[in-house]
């Protein structure tokens, strides 16, 4: 992670501890080290994701001909060192840290939720703590209750676990330190958007000072069974534990030692079916509706099996398959592949995070895709990366991290994507002629004028990104759903092919990248259609409001595709009583006996490999490398590198709505969780409510690729400009048939009660 | 008390009593005179009078043997494992139990079930707890494990009911709020070692 000693860093190296020799390289810790060779070194506070964070003292070792003890998780190990990681010595040190950690931690083992997982417990076991010889006055330290979370102040050990994810690796900054001697406090900075720092504080936390507040004292650890599975919400796939007592999912937990969950993952999980049974009159009637149908429509948040699914009835019955997000995305990767040669991007989150310099363009990336955010910020804080935020709005939640805010027009993407190009490809000796020649008759000037990006901001760009190394470009779903996206996507293609980018092009959806790369999917729906968690002539719903049930997410196996290119496996944390799409298949022909039988089936042209569903691994080990399912394989395309002039861009003037959730809200499923409480108001600035003629309270309607939409509007002062974001996450089975491009203009009609006056509308 | 007494299987060793009894006549006469000896010695109305006797003792003087079970029923040896009972703290009269889940996990019949939740005090409060005696074995371990002594065994031990498996609620073991003075300490398994005072291990305060 650091950059000092670079020069030495990946040389080979061998060190002995305890008398096993150990190969490695330089640049690693000797716990590093270590633990590579299943050496055991305890700690307490030593945290793998984030840098060392040296408070406890647990990891010393002794190092021969070095005197006194040595911080294990800090020291590099050099070449030849001979390293003793036990003995009386060292033992009375880790055993005298346990008796000071124990001074005044209240005996309340009994109810504390950690009991059975702590590791205080389990260390003070370890160095036979049975009686406190050390003593101070105690405090009194009253438990607060930060909404998702409470701290109790009492049982922290101040290991400052929550502190250093919440800046490293969240990136929100929520938490603090307040230092004070004995009396020093974590504090809660931030009271408001503070879920995901909260979250996986409670999940690093190695005793009970924080725990999930909807889960306290509800259950032992020990009497949960932990379900692997993936998170299934934004795309990203993270890794996580459905833990499940009698049949209720209690609580989310993951390896956070590895991995990190946001708020959504952590706190969105009771959106299960609940309470179905077999309805045989809606199953036939179901069966009915797919021979009948025209077309298929469904949403992305279905698993990779599903989708092959619905692709084998579509190759039966030739109905049109649609699921807008991912037709979007399909189309992009197809146009950003005739200029790679490959099908997929070529970036990673873990080149991300070891990026230099990183780009964001067309996504609102803290509410999109929490997870690629996260990556970005550990680039930001470990690599002290450049990150430059291209998007017509700017995001105070991000502020902390980015270094240049370059605001561009609504609408300009494709302008500001050539202009993009042509900046950084300038002096590019790896272009070809004919893109040179393409680049070259840009009318800079014009664009710039037209996307409102000034050429010194493009110039500042440039030379930000001197004497750097490891450049990461994020793109998202404003450019999937731009009617010039498939130029947008040859445009940032040449960025990963010629200037090296590390390219990440963020999933818009659910699972829409499997979907994109398992269907064959259609553009617009027609005739009769049977809608997959979409509003359809026949309906299938995962939210229980449909005309036939359907499992959702978290009560099915399956797999995800993640936004890593990796295909992660899910696995069934509840029970689920009805018929799920396979059985609808089996009465339709299509015969499997489970969903998963599918897994080996997925399309290999893809990427995918013919693993059967049960061989897909599910761990970390103890490196940290990830085993999760397979990652994708790269396939070639045919290159042809033709683009086209940059259209002229469509003014939007006036009053503009962007469809964004809330954080941590991606969908009807996130909005079906009771301890997301989001309130689906439209948010804007004074500015906006001043373009729109809107006060703050004001109901308004308005249609959106034919969805009437009522929404409260509210102002937010600390947003600027005149677009206002509208979120989708409560429109139910309606909000996956949104398919135009993520801006619009605002017409509408004020509807306010009666009783509070005419307005002038 | 040592258990070397009741180990000792040498019959001969112990402290037997032999009986001054008579022999058995064997003779026709012999029967004939013990018949008439024993009718005119009027032992008939000595046994009459021990029966006329314990009739007025229980009658007149409260001095009755027989117990009128189920009204009545005998003291049954602490260590016995009978229905549980949910004991209360006798100082606040709150319930004992702190949801810690022990019991719950060390049943081996698995007829112990417990919600728990967070209450407005801040504390960890039972929601819900049954013992479901149809599948209880009695084998004491809840009481055993338990580190607040809040489920014990009480001395209920008519397990009949009408039916095969009925389920026991916290409120049904807990002891009445009105009949707090008359709880008992527990002196089963688990319970406090009589000389646990010794045994315990104060903390240093230094101010």
């Amino acid at each position: 992670m650091s950059v000092h000693n670079s020069i030495n860093t990946g040389k080979p190296i061998t060190v002995t501890i305890d008398g096993k020799v150990c190969k490695s390289t330089f640049g690693k810790t000797i716990l590093q080290i270590a633990r590579e060779n299943d050496i055991y070194i305890p700690t307490m506070c030593y945290l793998s994701k984030v840098q060392p964070i040296g408070s406890c003292r647990m990891c010393v070792v002794n190092v021969e001909g070095v005197d006194g003890m040595i911080l294990s998780c800090q020291e590099k190990a050099v070449d030849g060192a001979v390293i003793t990681t036990n003995n009386s010595a060292l033992f009375h040190e880790r055993q005298n840290i346990m008796k000071l950690y124990d001074v005044n931690h209240p005996l309340e083992c009994g109810v504390c939720d950690k009991s059975g997982e702590c590791d205080l417990q389990n260390k003070t076991m370890e160095f036979d703590v049975d009686t406190q010889e050390f003593t101070a006055r105690d405090q009194h330290r009253p438990v607060e209750n930060w909404g998702h979370v409470s701290y109790d102040p009492a049982l922290c050990i101040m290991c400052e676990k929550c502190v250093r994810v919440s800046t490293e690796i969240t990136g929100d900054e929520a938490l603090k330190v307040k230092f004070g001697g004995y009396g020093s406090t974590i504090i809660n900075v931030k009271q408001e958007k503070n879920y995901a720092s909260l979250g996986e504080a409670a999940a690093v936390c190695p005793v009970g000072a924080l725990v999930s507040t909807a889960f306290k004292y509800t259950s032992n650890a020990w009497e949960l069974t932990k379900i692997p599975s993936a998170c299934p919400h934004c795309g990203g796939g993270c890794q996580m534990y459905y833990e499940v007592k009698r049949d209720r999912i209690y609580r989310v937990t993951n390896e956070f030692e590895f991995s990190t969950l946001c708020g959504a993952g952590r706190f969105g999980f009771d959106y299960a079916n609940e309470g179905v049974s077999k309805d045989p009159a809606a199953f036939n009637a179901a069966v009915e509706a797919f021979k009948n149908a025209d077309s298929v429509v469904f949403a992305p948040q279905i698993s990779n099996e599903e989708a092959m699914i619905l692709q084998k009835l579509k190759e039966k019955y030739g109905f049109k398959l649609v699921s807008h997000e991912a037709r979007a995305y399909q189309k992009f990767m197809a146009a950003y592949s005739t200029v790679t040669g490959k099908h997929l991007y070529n970036g990673d989150l873990k080149t991300l995070s070891d990026s230099q310099a990183v780009i964001v363009l067309g996504i609102r990336i803290n509410n999109d895709s929490p997870t690629v955010k996260y990556h970005i910020n550990m680039a930001s804080k470990w690599q002290r990366a450049r990150v430059i935020y291209m998007h017509p709005m700017e995001d105070s939640e991000i502020q902390n991290i980015v270094t240049q805010f370059i605001k561009y027009e609504v609408g300009s993407e494709e302008g500001v994507a050539a202009l993009l190009a042509h900046t950084l490809l300038e002096g590019n000796e790896d272009v070809t002629k004919t893109l040179r020649e393409y680049l070259d008759d840009l009318d800079i000037g014009n664009l710039s004028a037209e996307c409102n990006v000034g050429e010194e901001e493009l110039d500042a760009l440039k030379k930000s990104l001197l004497k750097k190394r490891g450049f990461s470009l994020v793109v998202g779903s404003d450019l999937y759903m731009h009617p010039r996206a498939e130029q947008i996507a040859k445009l940032v293609a040449l960025l990963e092919t010629y200037a090296g980018f590390n390219v990440i092009c963020v999933p818009p959806a659910g699972n829409a990248m499997g979907v994109s790369l398992i269907c064959d999917l259609d553009d617009s729906a027609e005739g009769k259609t049977v809608g997959y968690n979409v509003k359809g002539d026949f309906t299938l719903s995962a939210l229980g409001d449909g005309d036939l049930d359907m499992p959702a997410l978290n009560q099915q196996e399956g797999t995800l595709t993640t936004v890593d290119k990796r295909v992660v496996p899910m696995h069934v944390a509840l029970p689920y009583g009805g018929y799920v799409l396979n059985d609808i298949a089996n009465a339709l022909g299509i015969h499997a006996k489970y969903t998963i039988d599918y897994t080996p089936m997925l399309p290999v042209a893809k990427g995918f490999k013919k693993t059967v569903f049960d061989a897909l691994d599910e761990y970390f080990d103890a490196t940290g490398t990830e085993h999760r399912g397979y990652l994708l394989a790269s396939q070639k395309v045919p290159v042809k590198r033709t683009l086209d002039e940059i259209e002229e861009i469509e003014a939007f003037d006036g009053a503009v709505v962007y469809r964004c959730d809330p954080v941590e809200q991606f969908s009807p499923f996130t909005a079906k969780s009771t301890l997301l409480k989001d309130e689906p108001v439209m948010l804007g600035s004074t500015q906006f409510a001043a373009a729109a003629k809107l006060q703050d309270g004001d109901t308004i309607t308005f249609e959106i690729d034919g969805i009437s939409f009522e929404r409260l509007f509210k102002i937010d002062t600390e947003m600027k400009g005149t677009i206002a974001l509208n979120p989708t996450f409560d429109m139910g089975l309606s909000a996956s048939l949104l398919s135009s491009y993520r801006f619009s203009r605002l017409v509408f009609r004020k509807t306010n009660n009666e009783n509070i006056g005419n307005n002038d509308e | 008390m040592g258990l070397e007494q009741f180990k000792n299987r040498n019959v001969g060793q112990q402290n037997y009593v032999m009986l001054d009894l008579e022999h058995t006549p064997e003779t026709g006469m012999g029967k004939f005179r013990q018949v008439v000896r024993r009718t005119f010695k009027a032992e008939l109305f000595v046994g009459l009078w021990v029966t006329m006797r314990e009739m007025i003792n229980a009658l007149f003087k409260g001095q009755m043997h027989t117990v009128k079970y189920p009204f009545e029923k005998l003291p049954i040896s602490p260590r016995y494992r009978a229905i549980h009972e949910m004991l209360r703290l006798l100082e606040s009269g709150h319930y004992r139990c702190i949801g810690c889940g022990l019991c719950e996990k060390i049943c081996i019949s698995n007829c112990i079930t417990m919600d728990t939740r967070y209450d407005e005090n801040q504390r960890k409060e039972v929601s819900e707890y049954t013992i479901n005696f149809g599948r209880c074995i009695f084998c004491g371990y809840c009481a055993e494990v338990c580190p607040e002594l809040a489920i014990v065994h009480g001395p209920r031990y008519e397990t009949a009911s009408e039916q095969r498996a009925s389920f026991s609620l916290f409120e049904d073991m807990l002891t009445p709020i009105d009949k707090l003075n008359l709880q008992q300490e527990y002196d089963g398994f688990g319970a406090v070692t009589p000389n646990a005072d010794e045994n315990i291990k104060k903390t240093p305060l230094a101010y």
